[in-house]
């Protein structure tokens, strides 16, 4: 792979705290995409946080790491994957609870627990790798001009 | 001719947008076809219903569920299409 046109100083300061800091950020983006049912957040917040950590990631640590070899054929991978399980879940619950069919249905749970709402959860979190690969490959897009 | 047609086609649409524009209620009169009974129902049993103590989060992706998928499929559809104008080939 080629080097990117633009290839910042690294300082070693600017290194270390982001050493530091970036597992705090993907840590609370993941509680907000998690906890999307029980408080303010969800979906779009948390995958925005996630994927402004993953950009300061590649602004900090440059090509050479893990997070920037998010290849063509992954981001399809991850995006589509998403895409079909929100269709396919909420799909299966619009069309029987539309049609009033008595089959299995994902129970509700208790209001307030982690696992509980249904299909929300699970909603949440492809609506946030959705959100966090859409932003971050916007950044790299339009700053490097390659994914 | 094609310029005179545009002007025709641009007053027409404008002509009817506003024929719609007319036609809608005044605002903030308490008899709006908005103010239904919908927000109470979310309100009172979206927590029974849906499961979700966020009311928020109950509404987009339960009851509105549909709408939250179109607004994925847009964020991915202006991905692709970016990817496509901008993306450059690995050998170039």
């Amino acid at each position: 792979m080629n080097k990117p046109a633009v290839e910042a100083e690294r300082s070693e300061i600017l290194t270390e705290v982001g050493k530091l800091i970036i597992p705090f950020i993907q840590v609370f983006a993941i509680y907000v995409i998690l906890n999307g049912h029980l408080s303010p957040g969800g979906g779009f917040a948390g995958g925005t946080i996630l994927g402004a950590s993953m950009i300061l990631h590649r602004l900090i640590f440059g090509w050479d790491n893990l997070i920037s070899r998010l290849t063509y054929d992954r981001v399809m991978k991850w995006m589509c994957a998403s895409l079909l399980i929100y269709g396919a879940l909420k799909g299966y619950s619009f069309l029987t609870g539309g049609m009033h069919l008595e089959v299995w249905d994902v129970p509700l749970g208790t209001p307030g627990k982690l696992l509980s709402g249904g299909f929300i959860l699970p909603l949440n979190i492809a609506v946030g790798i959705i959100v966090s690969i859409t932003v971050y490959v916007f950044f790299k897009l339009f700053y490097e001009g390659t994914i | 001719m094609r310029k005179v047609f545009s002007v025709v086609l641009a007053l027409a649409l404008i002509v009817i947008l506003l024929f719609g524009v007319a036609d809608l209620p005044t605002f903030g009169n308490a008899e709006n076809p908005s103010n239904n009974e919908v927000s109470y129902r979310y309100l009172e049993e979206g927590v029974e219903e849906t499961g979700a103590v966020n009311v928020v989060a109950g509404i987009i992706l339960d009851y509105r569920a549909f709408d939250t998928f179109g607004e994925a499929t847009v964020l991915f559809t202006a991905l692709i299409t970016v990817i496509a104008v901008l993306r450059r080939d690995e050998d170039e």
